[in-house]
């Protein structure tokens, strides 16, 4: 068979149509037949013209997306840095300033404790003394018995109060100093958005993309250390607490 | 043992080395330095003096590590108790540390009782 004799076999039936619809004077028909010839004339444009048009949506798409990411990237990200160094100022801070309250409180609670227990020993003295001698309850009667222990006594109180002041005071600081976790909690949070909202970005232009994204494996710096354990993110066989690297160490022969 | 032992406690995080030095004050080792990571550690450990190391995995410059290797590869310093004292948990890491020749190792965050019992073990062991 010739090839024209094979294009008068596929259009034979269009004409037909064409010509039915041209003296039937049906309009419809007519359009159709025509459009039915057309798109047998030119298979390809169809096809082009849809994967152009989604091309050209993607661009688009893929634009949109690299202009927010370049926004990130120039904006938001250095943004991000600086309120993480805020937040590592903050904890920083008031870890120091907890620090220093403990540092001030413990020598005066120590102070207090010593005065303490020095007025008993000089009352546990004092009753060893009326054992061997004038009753507990005279000893205390006589002024040569009291005397130097109302003084002690009298020169505790008030050291003790003022102490017990100061470190009442120092806890309410160590109360206070607290507060830097509502405040970090809330930028970390916002930090954790634009993570997201990054994740979000770059995963949708790696499908665009339409490339297989081979995952970059991270380097195994176990030696130059990895930092802590946090619950549900790390991977890889980790000692669950003290108990489980004494339990290892020991069966290493330590 | 005695507690003028002089203990040098090294960490990136001056918090972290002010609450070990408060704990050694508090246990009656008041003589502690401080150093921010193994390359300020090392010549302080080679001048000689110290009779103790505590020190952090994780620091920039030179890692806890690495320091410990090189304490053990330092005639002078070969013998010097070293407690590794860190957030580091891998079970590799633990052994890699126990190769490197640490005598004992202590995970964050820790107590002051764990910190206690692992001193009084190893000054025990070395006192023998």
């Amino acid at each position: 068979m010739s090839s024209f004799q094979i294009l008068k076999l596929e259009y034979s039936a269009c004409v037909e149509a064409l010509t039915d619809a041209l003296r039937t004077e049906d309009e419809t028909a007519f359009f159709a037949a025509v459009d039915h010839i057309v798109h047998m004339r030119e298979p390809g444009m169809f096809k082009e013209l849809r994967q152009l048009t989604g091309d050209l949506q993607q661009a688009l798409e893929r634009f949109s997306i690299e202009s927010r990411l370049q926004d990130i990237a120039e904006n938001e990200i250095p943004d991000a840095r600086a309120r993480l160094v805020h937040v590592i100022n903050m904890t920083d801070e008031a870890a120091h300033r907890t620090l220093d309250l403990v540092e001030q409180s413990c020598p005066l609670a120590q102070r207090t404790a010593e005065e303490a227990a020095a007025l008993i020993e000089a009352f546990e003295q004092l009753k060893s003394r009326a054992a061997s001698g004038p009753s507990y309850d005279s000893v205390l009667q006589s002024v040569e018995g009291l005397a130097p222990l109302v003084k002690s006594v009298e020169r505790f109180l008030p050291s003790a109060r003022s102490n017990s002041d100061l470190i009442r005071r120092n806890l309410s600081d160590v109360l206070m100093a607290q507060g830097y976790q509502d405040l970090t909690g809330q930028i970390i949070k916002s930090v954790m958005k634009l993570v997201a909202e990054l994740e979000t970005a770059l995963s949708s232009l790696a499908s665009l993309s339409g490339d297989v994204v081979e995952h970059a494996t991270m380097g195994e710096s176990a030696s130059k250390g990895v930092g802590p354990a946090v619950p549900g993110v790390n991977k890889g066989d980790l000692a669950s607490g003290q108990t489980d690297v004494d339990a290892l160490l020991s069966g290493l022969g330590m | 043992m005695s507690k003028d032992m002089k203990f040098l406690v090294v960490d990136d995080f001056s918090t972290m080395r002010r609450i070990v030095k408060n704990l050694l004050h508090d246990l009656g080792y008041p003589n502690v330095t401080e150093a921010d990571d193994g390359k300020t550690a090392l010549p302080m450990l080679q001048a000689g003096g110290f009779d103790f190391l505590i020190s952090d995995w994780n620091m920039p410059g030179m890692s806890g590590l690495d320091l410990i290797k090189a304490v053990r590869s330092d005639a002078k310093l070969a013998k010097l108790p070293v407690l590794m004292l860190t957030a580091e948990a891998k079970r590799e890491q633990i052994i890699e540390a126990a190769q490197a020749g640490v005598n004992g190792y202590v995970i964050k965050p820790f107590t002051a009782e764990t910190l206690k019992e692992k001193l009084d073990k190893i000054l025990g062991a070395t006192a023998k």
